[in-house]
């Protein structure tokens, strides 16, 4: 029998855990008598931004992540995690499951020796928590706003924002002290649990840096390839199940919170005319990103190419369709880019 | 091999080298190496160096360090502290251990400025050990009253593990910060009572000012105006502009150092070799202090991979019993193991046992942590691991002797143990300030 | 002994120059906040640039304050032995602890700066600056320490060791 050390990017508070106990869980009762998994909390053995390379290096075996944090090895990994105003939590699911997505993931995990398992899929982020209301664009000019990733700096900057790096650990102390204007952390749930109505006023929806993100496992390629095809079929399935489960579980928690959320603070929706605004800006963003990263535009053209494939059927079926078919980027552009 | 005797082979190993003299940074990173090649685990290594580059090396908080230890070696290296404490000596002349309780206090307001434990306690150390021995105070009070009060640092909010408390519970940092600030600061209150006690009944240990030595009221204003007010403004001006949110944490020990170089030149006291010995001895006290933090991850990770963390984990879930006993009977674990291991270590094993116990009892949460912040105190004083005891070791000249630093924190030790007793008895010192300040949530 | 005493300046000079890095960092973060609440201009690359040099400059000290006899010890036991004994205890120190530290911080700190250059790593966010040079700095670093243990090794071996200060 094997035994595989696991650790995640998650602190026990955050509920971002509780996909990784679900998969471990899981994974442990298909596999009894082949694989044991022996999970550790965020921080018990790498610090969050290290768990890539203690996998990587084959220090431990598996490290459940968030795609985007590796943005800075390879800009792909950060489509990979989530996107600006274009998936929701149904495309990636079915991208992933149905249209290719899953062996991109291992494509790009491949070139870092590890294979990847996608587990769990969060809906659209919470957005800007702040303390003056933010409703339309010129709200947003000059605020300092902690936020993360690269697109979503990019598309922050070009709304007339400023992107705050900044850890999740000190956002709190940073809002009440004034030292940044607004934040955006996760969905509503997770961020009710980090106290951000304490000390913010006001919440702008939708999250449009963060339609729906991704979550799941790496792991390291000599391990998965020491493993037979049947406990990888068994860890597989525990993805799968997990991915599925996920869904329905942060869903509800998100309207949970969301409700807790409107008796503690104002919530404002951007307008329409907005939100347009946004993602024309995002468009052009995933174009330059896209360009400036060959990886990165081979990911983006497999999900526009999606994207476009599904539009026929989505858009006939409505109003029973499963979310929107966004007027995204230039798939033409993107495809030009691919081998440049 | 099982991880009962890693762990106890961990523990052992850190001894040894500690009571070999060895420098602790070495031993800790030492003991790590070993103990992955006596548990077979040659290839779980890498994780040491992950967490010396994300734990210690890319890590904004600690950047106050250095900069906390540059604005003490400004002030003391120019002699503007030995004239603030001189000062301020005279002032409470008239006051029993006049000096020592001035440490007490201006400890608390540092405290209020940073959240780092080697800062604090290297400040507080640079800057009045020094006037306190040459004054006659007892190597036991001086040491102890420093050491005990550098940790206050780490209950007054902010503080850096306050912030990790929270990214590993249920509570939010300001619900923590406001829950912990009405107990720092008591036990800060405490300290004072206990060393006017001392001066009062010891005056061997805290001498008084000889008659002669006193000014008239005049030159004392004077001097107060001169020597102490400046300094004073900018403890207050660093806090002011953390408070006012100008600035954060680690920005306001930056705005410190730069004020504290300010204050220097207005006194004419610059000159360029001072200020450059200063980077110099802030260079080696900021490595000294920051090898230890990359030992001690080091050591902290491979005691959790080889099956410490489990381990200890096992024994504490073993433990049944009342409600109040189980309760005690955590307190004193956190107490035993602050003996031996880092508060980081401590909460990260603790907490994921403790937490979901105290959730089905259905007491505050909030009282338990913070309770058990208040106990995690002991953990910086109490020997053969306090890091409290190494900084001052570090920075106290070499005929204070080891054994005084340790019988000098003793009565503090107490001190906080009592503080811990009054906590549990009266939970509102924890609730009252959070509930006032965040009425929902 | 030449050999020490090269391995000492070495470690010495590096000292003497990464020390002033503490003024620097500190005129950035001071230069950011001004910046930012009296231009209403914050710069885009104050956090990661001061973060990095921050740890540069303590990684880089630890030789240095090795030389300095800076690193932290009890002296409970070892204030009670004869200066012979007292050299041998050291010497094992340094082989059972230092060593072997010292030893897998480099070697493992270079496999871990190399992986990072081959991928020509950054941070993630719109800011993208270069982790690597830290990383390759870390193992340089972490072989600073460890010739400036060979030096302090030698020199209690032979006895040309003066009592710390
Ligand atoms: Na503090
Ligand atoms: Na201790």
């Amino acid at each position: 029998q094997d035994t595989w050390t696991m650790t995640t990017t998650w602190p026990s508070s955050l509920e971002l855990i509780e996909g990784d106990k679900h998969f471990v869980d899981l994974a442990n009762k298909l596999t009894q008598g082949e694989l044991s998994i022996e999970f550790f909390e965020g921080g018990a053995l790498v610090p969050a931004g290290e768990v890539f390379g203690a996998v990587e290096s084959g220090s431990i075996q598996a490290g459940a992540d968030w795609p985007g944090y590796w943005a800075g090895r390879d800009p792909a990994f950060s489509p990979l995690a989530t996107t600006a105003s274009l998936f929701n939590a149904v495309d990636y699911v079915n991208w992933i499951l149905e249209w290719g997505g899953a062996d991109i993931y291992n494509e790009i995990y491949g070139k870092f020796g590890m294979v990847y398992l996608p587990y769990m899929v969060t809906n659209n982020e919470s957005g800007f928590r702040t303390n003056e209301p933010i409703r339309n664009l010129d709200d947003l000019q000059g605020k300092r706003l902690r936020l993360s990733g690269l697109e979503q700096g990019k598309l922050l900057e070009r709304l007339g924002g400023n992107q705050v790096s900044m850890a999740g650990g000190e956002i709190y102390q940073s809002l009440e002290r004034g030292v940044i204007d607004g934040a955006e952390f996760s969905t509503p749930n997770v961020d009710w649990s980090g106290g951000f109505q304490q000390v913010t006023k006001y919440w702008a929806t939708p999250g449009w840096h963060q339609s729906a993100s991704i979550f799941g496992v790496m792991i390291n390629k000599q391990s998965w390839d020491a493993l037979s095809p049947e406990t990888q079929e068994k860890l597989q399935i525990a993805a799968d199940a997990t991915l599925m489960w996920s869904l329905a579980f942060t869903e509800k928690r998100a309207s949970e919170a969301y409700k807790q959320f409107d008796e503690a603070v104002e919530i404002n929706r951007y307008d329409d005319e907005t939100l347009a605004k946004v993602q024309e800006m995002a468009n052009e963003v995933i174009v330059e990103t896209a360009c400036e990263s060959p990886s990165s535009a081979k990911v983006y053209l497999s999900m526009l190419e999606y994207l476009e494939d599904y539009k026929g059927w989505r858009e006939a079926s409505a109003p029973f369709n499963l979310g929107r078919s966004p007027n995204g980027p230039d798939i033409e552009a993107v495809r030009a880019c691919v081998d440049g | 091999m099982n991880p009962e005797l890693i762990a106890v082979v961990m523990f052992g190993l850190l001894l040894l080298g500690l009571f070999m003299g060895h420098p602790l940074a070495f031993v800790l990173g030492g003991t790590a190496v070993l103990t992955t090649f006596i548990a077979g685990k040659p290839m779980v290594l890498g994780i040491v160096i992950n967490r010396i580059f994300g734990d210690v090396l890319d890590n904004f908080t600690l950047i106050a360090i250095p900069l906390f230890v540059l604005m003490a070696r400004f002030l003391s290296d120019s002699g503007v502290t030995d004239r603030m404490f001189e000062s301020l000596r005279l002032l409470m002349s008239n006051i029993r251990g006049g000096l020592a309780l001035a440490v007490v206090f201006i400890s608390i307001l540092l405290a209020a400025t940073t959240g780092i434990i080697g800062a604090s306690i290297t400040v507080m150390g640079v800057m009045a050990l020094r006037p306190m021995l040459q004054y006659g105070y007892a190597q036991t009070l001086t040491t102890g009253v420093i050491a005990a009060s550098g940790c206050l640092g780490i209950l007054i909010p902010p503080s850096i593990m306050l912030i990790l408390m929270a990214s590993y519970s249920p509570l939010s940092v300001g619900e923590l910060f406001a829950g912990s600030m009405v107990p720092g600061v008591l036990l800060g209150l405490s300290y004072a009572v206990y060393v006017y006690l001392v001066s009062v009944f010891r005056p061997d240990l805290a001498p008084a000012v000889e008659p002669d030595e006193k000014i008239s009221r005049g030159a004392l204003m004077r001097m107060l105006a001169f020597e102490a007010v400046p300094p004073l403004v900018l403890i207050l001006g660093i806090l002011g502009s953390l408070l006012a949110g100008i600035a954060t944490a680690t920005e306001a020990s930056a705005i410190g150092a730069f004020l504290a170089l300010l204050i220097v030149i207005m006194r004419g006291k610059f000159h360029w070799s001072t200020f450059y010995s200063a980077m110099l001895e802030t260079a080696r006290t900021s490595a000294m202090i920051l090898f230890i933090v990359v030992g001690a991850t080091a050591f902290t990770g491979v005691f959790n991979i080889t099956g410490g963390l489990r381990a200890t984990q096992e024994i504490i879930r073993s433990l049944d019993m009342a409600p109040w006993l189980l309760i005690t009977m955590m307190m004193v674990i956190v107490f035993i193991l602050g003996a031996f291991l880092d508060w980081t270590g401590i909460v990260l094993l603790s907490f994921p046992i403790f937490l979901p116990i105290v959730q089905e009892m259905e007491i505050s949460m909030l009282w338990f942590v913070v309770l058990m912040a208040v106990v995690l105190q002991t953990s910086f004083l109490t020997p053969p691991f306090g890091y409290a005891l190494f900084y001052l070791r570090a920075i106290a000249p070499k005929e204070v002797r080891t054994g005084q630093i340790i019988r000098g924190v003793l009565p503090f030790i107490a001190l906080i143990v009592l503080m811990c007793l009054l906590v549990a008895a009266i939970p509102s010192l924890v609730t009252w300030l959070p509930a006032r300040l965040y009425t929902q949530g | 002994m030449g050999i020490t005493r090269v391995l000492d300046l070495i470690n010495e000079t590096v000292g003497r120059i990464v020390a002033v890095i503490a003024v620097v960092f500190a005129a950035i973060i001071i230069y950011d906040v001004i910046m930012r609440y009296v231009f209403n201009d914050p710069t885009r690359w104050a956090f990661d640039v001061t973060k990095q040099m921050f740890g540069f400059y303590f990684v880089m000290l630890g030789g240095y304050a090795l030389k300095h006899r800076s690193h932290v010890s009890v002296d409970l036991v070892t204030e009670t032995l004869t200066p012979g004994v007292l050299r041998i205890v050291e010497a094992a120190g340094y082989i059972i602890f230092f060593f072997p530290f010292a030893w897998v911080f480099f070697t493992r700190s270079w496999e871990f700066a190399t992986r990072s250059l081959a991928q020509a790593e950054t941070t993630y966010g719109a800011v993208q600056l270069p982790v690597y040079p830290l990383k390759i700095s870390m193992c340089v670093a972490a072989g600073l320490l460890l010739i400036q243990g060979v030096s302090e090794f030698i020199k209690i071996l032979f006895g040309y060791r003066e009592p710390a200060q």
